[in-house]
């Protein structure tokens, strides 16, 4: 592994427990902090999935004669099994996502497949895989039905996280998801056993809905594949989705951060062909996302590339021209805003969240929660985390325009409008 | 749902014990089974069918309307400076920020008052700024979240809050009123003087320094006869302030008898005790640390005492040491804000028990540049002015600029630049001072112009 043998003599000089602190091994990588001639010991690290290297010594040959050291002593079974330190754990995971960003541009160069032959035989070992990850997800529901989820509380979650994990390796990332989701409900709250039994229906639907693939509409064909995890090249969205220009109303924006990716989604509504449509950002924790497009109130003139699906919501977008001012925006009736996302549900049953713009909406009190009610007196809860304020100051009980994400628990403001000044939320 | 309860016992106790029973659910799910169904098929469906079914919620009131007007809001590039500063860049010139909107007339922009009532909730200075940029939002956000009780200082006219809103409205009413029409707010404090608690009889009484005049001497006189020492204490601090009152005769008689001028000298002698009238008026018989008692009598009457002319300040004093009755003096000058005093105490050097600053503020603007260049042989530089109101006058700003231009990059004087920085006046945010090239390693100067210029923009977007 040495670059050349001096290093390799010098690596060994390095070998030696006492020169090293804090080290550690586990199953993907190696770590120690090292003595040397300065008063700061040398951080040092290797991925053994590359294998790579990272110290932070001014050495320039590569690898070290720390990194070299520390492998020895690893071969030696001189360094201790040990959980990641966050330093390391950090450095893998940037070293993962950037491995996968290359894989995707790897993988997405428009028109250009290197080796058709084994392209194929990839997609078909992977049909397999989702086949028999499907079947075994189909006979562990049979059993949890047949025998009862009343042990759940103590074992459910385990038990679900595991079969997340077995999914996330029969490459059916989009039900593994799912499975998780369901893995959250148990035990939370009285209701549970109910939520749990919609949760695992609906797997239950996307299991069945796949063992019927052929037959499905291919729209809905597409839905499935999506729900299960199958992902469409950005090329192909762009060569083959449905192409819509027209200026694009900002309606909002969510921002997710999570411990590992943040993902952001941008709801816009065309200004004439009144589609709706949902842009994803995502960036590794910590990293910034790629700037907006234009701010929540504003259109965009655009060229919109839809992905395929009986609810064609996410898109690509390909700016046409400057973001431009606009209007406050026509809005809903509570009751219209319920019924539009209903007929969500009768193209896609999965379908989680959905656009809403109420209009002449009211901030109200609902128990501990808040609530937006509409001219006619109907209303719609807003989501117990929401942070009511702005949205409150912004309408000082005056009705306001509001648009938001609806779920099923509730609403979550994005924007809202009391003249014609948009305000994020 | 009908028959959905009967799918989750189903469901929690197994099929095989309890196989489910189809035929409870609504029809339109029992139309779609076919075949062989199992548990989780319907299940599925109905999960569909409740959430398609999903209705508004009924009987839901709206929040009230906050009553009144907005202002307009000021332009785009304002608002995104007042963004900016609420996440955390040059925050410190949020106040100013606030207080030139209000200045100005502008409004806040609504979304904003949320960020900012958590800003002034732990800082009182800017409560009353944030109170004033809420407008008809104030009291109706001071309603819903308790955290920001403090907005309920937004004052209505109405008579009402001063009987019966809560102590944070009562204040901020009679507040007002004071400002308004002094002798009607005595009057209403007189009214409800014998019912109230004594925190709030002092507090109540505090507010009269706001247009203090001899129409007060009655209700103060009988304050000084007050069960409770902290009214007293107020009492006695503002009758001293009323030009003419029997409070100001009674110490200027007590100075005669121990302070005697006679052949160009100022013959001292001290009190020989406290009696009862002396402590009704607010001197206190304690020991005062690092001065005799008897001489911290003499000190607290003089100070309370109406000044005489200030050629008395050139005389020697016999009997105890000049500084007691300087420091006395120096009181006295601040609460009268008297100018000749101020100047002749200044121009002596003379012992001001840390009120140089106060004094400072009592001469008119021009002639603090003076009064500057002539103390700072003695008291450094930032001292002097750091105890000035901000902001400063242009002509201290610019000596102090014109000095930070003279001084390269030495460390010690980061403070000064600090103090400065927050305290130049708009008229002289221009100063050549902004236009000078500053180095990397110049921290405290890069700061200083950094500050200035963002101080300038903020004028300029808020103008």
């Amino acid at each position: 592994m040495a670059p050349d043998p001096a290093s390799a003599k010098a690596g060994q000089a390095q070998a030696r427990p006492a020169k090293w602190s804090r080290s550690g091994s586990s199953e993907g990588a190696l770590w120690g902090y090292c003595q040397g001639s300065g008063k700061q010991p040398y951080q040092t690290m290797v991925d053994l999935s590359g294998p790579a290297f990272r110290c932070s010594c001014p050495s320039r040959k590569f690898p070290c004669k720390h990194a070299v050291g520390l492998m020895v002593l690893w071969s030696t079974g001189e360094l201790a099994a040990a959980d990641e330190p966050d330093w390391v754990e950090s450095w893998l995971t940037e070293r993962n996502s950037r491995a996968e960003r290359a894989a995707e541009r790897a993988e997405k160069k428009p028109g250009e497949v290197a080796d058709p032959l084994a392209a194929q035989q990839r997609a078909s070992r992977r049909a397999d895989r989702v086949s028999a990850g499907m079947a075994e997800l189909r006979s562990w529901l049979d059993d949890q039905v047949r025998r009862g989820l009343s042990g759940f509380e103590q074992r459910g979650y385990d038990e679900l996280s595991r079969l997340a994990a077995r999914m996330v390796d029969a490459q059916a990332p989009g039900v593994a998801g799912a499975v998780r989701r369901a893995a959250g409900v148990v035990g939370r709250g009285h209701g549970w056993p109910g939520e749990l039994l919609e949760e695992l229906a609906l797997i239950h639907l996307t299991v069945s809905a796949h063992s019927r693939l052929a037959d499905l509409p291919p729209a809905t064909a597409d839905t499935v594949q999506t729900r299960i995890g199958w992902t469409v090249e950005t090329a192909r969205v762009q060569a083959e989705g449905e192409k819509v220009e027209d200026d694009w109303l900002v309606l909002g924006r969510v921002v997710e951060p999570d411990d590992r990716l943040t993902v952001r989604r941008l709801w816009l509504r065309g200004a004439t062909s009144g589609r709706l449509a949902l842009i994803l950002a995502f960036a590794p924790a910590g990293r910034r996302l790629d700037p907006l497009p234009a701010r929540p109130g504003e259109l965009v003139p655009a060229v919109l590339s839809f992905y395929p699906g009986a609810l064609p919501l996410r898109a690509l977008l390909d700016q046409t021209a400057p973001r431009l001012p606009a209007a406050k925006p026509a809005g809903m009736s509570a009751r219209q805003a319920l019924a539009s996302y209903v007929e969500s549900l009768t193209a896609d049953p999965w379908n989680e969240r959905w656009p809403l713009v109420l209009q002449d909406v009211r901030p109200a009190r609902n128990g501990e929660n808040w609530a937006l009610v509409d001219p006619a007196g109907d209303a719609l809860e807003l989501l117990p985390t929401v942070d009511p304020w702005k949205l409150l100051a912004v309408s000082a009980g005056d009705p306001v325009t509001v648009t938001g994400e609806w779920n099923r628990a509730g609403f979550r403001p994005m924007t809202a409008w009391h003249t014609d000044r948009a305000v994020i939320v | 749902m009908r028959g959905w309860d009967g799918l989750v016992s189903s469901a929690l106790l197994g099929t095989e014990r309890r196989p489910p029973n189809f035929e409870e659910l609504p029809p339109p799910i029992q139309q779609q089974l076919s075949g062989e169904p199992g548990l989780l098929d319907a299940a599925a469906l109905a999960t569909l069918y409740k959430r398609a079914g999903r209705l508004p919620l009924r009987g839901v009131e709206p929040l009230p309307v906050a009553e009144g007007e907005d202002r307009p809001l000021p332009r785009p590039n304002a608002i995104r400076r007042l963004t900016a500063m609420l996440t955390g860049f040059q925050s410190a010139a949020l106040g100013e920020w606030l207080r030139i909107a209000e200045a100005k007339g502008w409004g806040i922009p609504p979304e904003h008052l949320p960020a900012l009532a958590d800003y002034a909730r732990g800082r009182a200075e800017y409560r009353p700024l944030v109170v004033a940029a809420a407008g008809r939002r104030a009291a109706w956000l001071a309603g819903l979240n308790p955290e920001w009780r403090f907005l309920h200082e937004a004052v209505g006219e109405d008579p009402e809050l001063w009987t019966h809103g809560n102590s944070i409205q009562r204040r901020a009413w009679f507040r007002a009123l004071r400002q308004r029409d002094p002798g009607a707010a005595l009057d209403a404090l007189g009214e409800v003087w014998p019912t109230e608690p004594a925190s709030a009889r002092a507090e109540f009484l505090g507010v009269l320094k706001t247009n203090l005049s001899g129409a007060d001497e009655d209700l103060l006189e009988q304050a000084l006869d007050d069960k409770a020492k902290d009214v007293r204490r107020v009492a006695a601090g503002l009758l001293a302030r009323i030009d003419g009152s029997r409070y100001g005769v009674r110490m200027a008689e007590r100075v005669s008898t121990y302070l005697v001028q006679s052949q160009g000298v100022l013959a001292v002698t001290l009190p020989e005790r406290v009696s009862k009238a002396m402590e009704r008026d607010g001197i206190d018989a304690q020991a005062h640390p690092g001065l005799g008692r008897r001489a911290w009598w003499l000190r607290q009457i003089v100070a309370a005492a109406p000044l005489p002319a200030p050629g008395i300040l050139q005389l020697p004093v016999e009997g105890i040491a000049a500084e007691v009755l300087q420091a006395a003096w120096a009181e006295a000058a601040v609460r009268e804000q008297n100018v000749e005093w101020a100047r002749a105490l200044l121009r002596h050097n003379a012992a001001t028990d840390n009120r140089t600053s106060e004094l400072l503020r009592v001469l008119p603007p021009d002639e603090l540049p003076a009064a500057i260049e002539h103390l700072r042989a003695r008291i450094d530089l930032s001292d002097l002015v750091g105890g000035l109101p901000v902001p400063w006058s242009a002509s201290v700003a610019e000596l102090v600029l014109d000095q930070l231009v003279k001084v390269g990059t030495a460390r010690n004087w980061a403070r000064l630049a600090g103090i400065a920085a927050r305290a130049v006046p708009p008229e002289a945010l221009n100063h050549p001072i902004t236009r000078e090239p500053t180095g990397e390693e110049d921290t405290w100067r890069s700061r200083l112009v950094e500050t200035l210029v963002f101080r300038r923009e903020m004028y300029e977007e808020l103008s």
